[in-house]
């Protein structure tokens, strides 16, 4: 067991290579000038070409490369081209609005989605089982943006219930930070309850079944635990999931959510850096979310051997 | 006589058994009649609908009538043609993201099931790979290059391919197992054979319904990217790129959203009955799973 | 035994909740409040804090905020004195002393004096354009005593106090001795200034909000306020800039009272927010901003100049302005080479506009001058909406006279970089691209980098002419403005004939805010936040 821990966090060395790698040649084989960007649209090229070498981008990508590596073995993710701040700092400053609203759309999402779930795979193969999945599909068959500006006219603008815009901290007030989730967190968990409810209604169909099967056993022998185990084993599979598209929903939905929303979180500090070639944000936002996912999938995996004992690595 | 009879016996045979399937799986006939029906329009697009780039200010934001059916956007151009060449667009982006990420992953998934010296590495890229946030992924490729229906394209397949390598890969493994196989490499069976013969087949049923996923959500993936800036270039409809550069428009002129929206709702939606029908039809362990 | 009664409780609970809560209390009395705080959303985030390192308009509305400048430009364009008390020149004209007023001080309390003013121009003038163009005339600059310096001049230069006064990028703000010594080539980071405003850097966070603070220790000037010269009296407590770059969001935001000002809303919903009483549509930049098209000089086609005079008889300038403003009273045609309404407009040369859209002329013209067919490369930013507009709508007009264009979509930071490409447009380089720039720079020959046609070291594009450039430094030496106009005929007459670049159109970006925002002073190029009252 141990030695199997070890081994993957070993193995999660050459994987964040991969990554590290990848994203670096992504983005410096790319066209596109950060030192232009900066001098502005008046700027002289003389001046572009000063802002460059200041900026270290005149070195051999190789160089570059190493350089980026060694700071990020020390944990450095660099600074921001722009604005001189670290990228640690930045990330820092960005990180409760975006898990914020990670928790709260995953919690909307869940609600409607096991609600769809259990409805369908009670009366699963009907009319109605039909009708419900396609409901839920209609919500992530319209793109989130369009979602986010017709909650805000309807909610925000003719009926002023809720803010149209911006983040609330949670230290300023449970409700007022709730206030300010409550749309985004619609608009982005609409486009989850679809695989959510999917998940809820073939893990009842499961239940459903041993139910049949546990009054079949009790006619014969049939040991009280192994059902327990049955039941966790069926709840595992989905909860993990849940667990997983969080983080997937970390970087993926959040990004336009973020913009639509106005929320200061790490989606928008990614997409606004791309816009921007701010390398150092790219690269290091990147890599930190790729060791993340990492990094749980790992502890998604050790989950299971407490899940299922019978599952031994 | 007999043979009169058994002729008359045949024909209706046929179309029996289809209305037979189609009272068992209306889901997948009726994701499908959608799909094709999509699928015609944006073929005979040319013949049906009029200039889908001609712009004219002096028509901007027309609301539907009998000139412009589906009403002009904020350039003057036709909606309505634009959402017919539009079908095109998005299909083909669509289908060749699921085509090309099927054919990659299988060939990848195949190669890393059945090789076991190729497994461990193969896996650390793929597993590389989808540790970058896809929509990042895709926009900065896309940003960081010209934007083009090609580059868009590779920018949605490549976060795709792990997952179908994965997929492949669990297959292989299972069937790898099987008595067959051990058959098959005792009696002296090349390796390509095996593979295709007895390992092919087993993936193509979770593949065909893995790709209809694909389609759906590649579509999807090409109006986020346009949102963002980063999606097929504006000129070229796409359904996607239709509703994000009208987005200012909601209220004003919502004719330029809505008929985009709705196909590509419909499109999505038929292609995601499509998947589930075939996925409770082939296979419903993998109701469980996924 | 006490007995604890429900007063007893009730009181302590009290007691309790009052000591609890005081730090919240006392921090919402150190909070500026925000009846006098005002929230807005600008066209852009600041790139940088060093406003000589970028020509982006956004380092100057920042700069102009905790910074302030020897001269500034009143409400007619003309430079007055504003760190500086008097002045004078003399009788050569080769010699400008200026003496600093009363009362400037840093935000940390020290005088400025001569000693931050001078290493602050050098500063400035070595990485801005005008800056360069004016020290090249320049012998000396140096200090008498702490409020004493002169400029002496080699030769004779009428726009010594223009260029110390333009609002146009960059802005030449007087920053500490300190960060003035700070090379050229190196970003400052510590923001220290002499402005109206503080830079409140523990609520600022950058990309998402700038805060600034009523500074206590400005001294303004005892004049009414005009431009940005006069007196910069500041009646707010904070003032904080809020990146939105979503249109719609900031739209609604507005409408729902959430932010207080919004400078750029989208023309098209306008109409949205004209109905709302809440609301009120102020134009601030009166000679708004005008549409660029850049042709390059280098290769073919537009080496030739029938070909670029071509374009001339293409581009509808009114289907381009409807394109992206509607029917908007906001947009305009222009046929002058500096812009309509700036002081250098003038109607030389300028049949080709009258004649108006001709495809047979243009199309004569590219024979004229020998195009073979070749694809024509022409970038589209899709990013922003007008270049994108703009470019689509200019590939359908070249294409209608003939043109076989090539568009290439790329987002604006790749044109940026592909734009300063020399090569030939099929190996990284361009034919036309597409952007803007202010009405007020356009309107000034010197100031404005595009307008200079000298070839290699010209702005991209890379036009090449000697007239124009000797015209050019002819205007900068003029003596009046008469003789300045009578420049500015000749300049154009000229440019029309070798087109080096030409305009799709002019048009005036409507700032939107809420009622309660009064007294905003129109100013082109920065939006000022002091005199602005929140009643």
């Amino acid at each position: 067991m141990i030695a199997y821990i070890v081994r993957r966090l070993l193995s999660m060395l050459p994987v964040m290579a991969v990554v590290a790698l990848f994203v670096f040649l992504l983005l410096h084989l790319a066209p596109g000038d950060p030192a232009a960007i900066i001098a502005g649209d008046n700027a002289t090229p003389a001046n572009i070409d000063a802002i460059r070498k200041a900026l270290g981008l005149d070195e051999p990508l190789w160089k570059q490369f190493l350089v980026w590596v060694a700071s990020l073995l020390r944990g450095d993710l660099g600074r921001s081209i722009f604005w001189g701040d670290p990228v640690t700092t930045l990330i820092a400053q960005r990180a409760q609005p975006t898990a914020s609203l990670a928790l709260t759309t995953i919690l909307v999402a869940v609600i409607i989605a096991i609600a769809l779930g259990v409805t369908a795979a009670a009366r699963a193969g009907t009319l109605l089982d039909r009708s419900v999945m396609a409901f839920a599909v209609m919500g992530f068959s319209v793109p989130v943006f369009v979602v986010g500006y017709v909650l805000i006219f309807v909610f925000a603008i003719q009926l002023r219930w809720l803010p149209v815009q911006g983040y609330t901290p949670l230290a300023e007030g449970v409700l007022p930070w709730l206030r300010n989730l409550t749309l985004p967190s619609i608009a982005l968990g609409m486009a989850y309850v679809a695989l959510i409810a999917r998940i809820t209604r073939a893990t009842m169909l499961d239940v459903l079944a041993e139910d049949y099967m546990r009054t079949a056993r009790a006619k014969g022998v049939a040991p009280r635990p192994m059902l327990l185990k049955h039941a966790l084993k069926n709840a595992a599979v989905p909860i993990v999931t849940v667990i997983g598209i969080g983080i997937a929903l970390l970087i993926g939905g959040v990004v336009i959510t973020e913009t639509v929303f106005n929320i200061p979180g790490i989606g928008r500090l990614v997409v606004d850096a791309i816009a921007r070639r701010d390398y150092p944000i790219i690269q290091g936002v990147i890599i930190m979310f790729s060791g993340l996912y990492v990094l749980v999938n790992l502890l998604v995996d050790l989950s299971y051997t407490l899940l299922d004992p019978r599952i031994r690595y | 006589m007999t043979m009169v009879a058994t002729a008359r016996q045949a024909k209706p045979g046929a179309v029996a058994r289809f209305t037979v399937f189609a009272r068992r799986n209306p889901t997948i006939v009726l994701g499908a009649a959608l799909l094709a029906a999509m699928a015609v329009i944006a073929f005979v697009a040319p013949w049906i609908a009029g200039d889908a780039q001609l712009m004219a200010p002096i028509n901007r934001l027309r609301p539907p009538s009998a000139e412009f059916w589906f009403g002009t956007d904020h350039l003057g151009r036709d909606v309505y043609a634009r959402s017919v060449y539009g079908a095109r667009i998005s299909l083909i982006v669509g289908l060749s993201v699921a085509f090309v990420s099927v054919a990659v992953g299988l060939a990848i998934g195949l190669a890393a099931g059945y090789y076991r010296r190729l497994d461990g590495f193969v896996m650390r890229i793929m597993d590389g790979l989808m540790a970058i946030p896809a929509i990042l992924l895709a926009i900065a490729l896309v940003s960081l290059n010209k934007a083009s229906i090609g580059i868009v394209i590779v920018a949605i397949t490549i976060p795709e391919v792990p997952r179908v390598v994965r997929l492949v890969r669990s297959v292989v493994l299972t069937t790898r197992e099987q008595p067959f196989i051990e058959a098959a490499v005792g009696g002296g069976s090349r390796d390509l054979k095996i593979i295709a013969r007895h390992i092919l087949p087993s993936t193509i049923a979770p593949l065909i319904v893995q790709a209809t996923y694909i389609t759906a959500s590649a579509i999807l993936i090409e109006a986020a990217l346009s949102f963002l800036g980063a999606g097929v270039p504006p000129e070229i409809p796409t359904w996607g790129n239709m509703i994000a550069a009208s987005r200012l428009y909601l209220a004003g002129a919502p004719w330029s959203i809505f008929f985009p929206g709705a196909a590509l709702a419909l499109v999505v939606l038929a292609v995601n009955l499509m998947g589930d029908g075939l996925r409770d039809r082939l296979d419903p362990r993998l109701a469980r799973r996924m | 035994m006490i007995r604890i009664t429900r007063r007893t409780a009730l009181q302590t609970g009290l007691a309790a909740g009052a000591v609890i809560a005081a730090p919240s209390i006392v921090r919402a009395q150190a909070k500026p409040s925000p009846a006098k705080t005002v929230r807005c959303v600008l066209h852009g985030d600041i790139p940088t804090y060093d406003p000589i390192w970028t020509t982006a308009n956004m380092a100057a509305y920042h700069g102009g905020m905790v910074y302030d400048t020897l001269f500034g430009i009143d409400a007619k364009q003309q430079p007055q004195p504003q760190m500086v008390g008097k002045y004078g020149i003399s009788d050569d004209k080769l010699t400008y002393t200026f003496e600093l007023r009363d009362g400037l001080k840093w935000s940390d309390g020290t005088p400025v004096t001569t000693a931050d003013v001078i290493p602050s121009l050098k500063r400035w003038a070595a990485r801005d354009g005008g800056g360069q163009h004016m020290m090249q005339r320049v012998k000396d600059i140096s200090a008498k005593d702490a409020k004493t310096f002169s400029i002496v001049l080699k030769e004779r230069y009428g726009l010594v106090l223009d260029v110390l006064a333009k609002t146009s990028t960059s802005v030449c703000f007087i920053m500490r001795k300190k960060e003035a010594e700070t090379d050229p080539m190196q970003k400052v980071t510590e923001v220290v200034g002499s402005g109206p405003f503080t830079m409140n850097l523990q609520e600022t966070k950058p990309g998402t909000q700038y805060v600034y603070d009523r500074n206590p220790n400005y001294v303004p000037r005892k004049e009414p306020p005009s431009g940005i010269s006069g007196g910069k009296v500041v009646k707010l407590d904070r003032v904080i800039f809020i990146n939105m770059p979503d249109a719609q969001t900031a739209v609604a935001a507005l409408q729902a009272g959430e932010i207080d000002f919004y400078e750029v809303p989208p023309t098209d919903l306008l109409p949205q927010l004209e109905g709302d009483k809440n609301i009120k549509i102020e134009v601030l930049n009166s000679l708004g901003n005008v549409g660029y098209i850049r042709p390059n000089f280098l290769h073919p086609p537009f080496n030739n100049v029938k070909a670029r005079q071509a374009l001339l008889y293409l581009v509808n300038q009114s289907d381009h302005m409807k394109a992206s403003f509607g029917n908007s009273k906001y947009a305009r045609t222009t046929h002058s080479l500096f812009g309509m309404g700036t002081p250098m407009e003038n109607d030389a040369n300028i049949g080709w506009f009258k004649g108006g859209v001709n495809y047979e002329k243009a199309k004569q013209l590219f024979k004229e001058g020998g195009y073979d067919g070749r694809p024509v490369l022409l970038m589209q930013a899709t990013n922003i909406a007008i270049m994108s507009n703009a470019s689509q709508l200019l590939a359908q007009e070249l294409r209608k006279a003939g043109v076989n264009v090539k568009l290439e979509a790329m987002d604006w930071s790749n044109v940026v970089q592909r734009r300063s490409s020399k090569a030939a447009p099929d190996a990284g380089g361009w034919n036309i691209f597409i952007t803007w720039g202010g009405g007020t720079a356009t309107g000034n020959p010197i100031l404005l980098a595009a307008h200079s046609a000298s070839g290699d070291s010209a702005w991209f594009g890379w036009p090449k002419d000697e007239k124009h450039e000797t015209l050019r430094n002819k205007w900068a030496v003029a003596a009046t403005e008469a003789e300045r106009k009578a420049i500015a005929r000749e300049i154009q007459q000229n440019a029309w004939d070798f087109v080096p670049m030409l305009y799709y159109g002019q048009w005036v970006q409507p700032a939107a805010m809420r009622a309660n925002i009064k007294n905003m002073l129109p100013v082109p190029e920065i939006i000022p936040w002091w005199n602005v009252e929140k009643v």
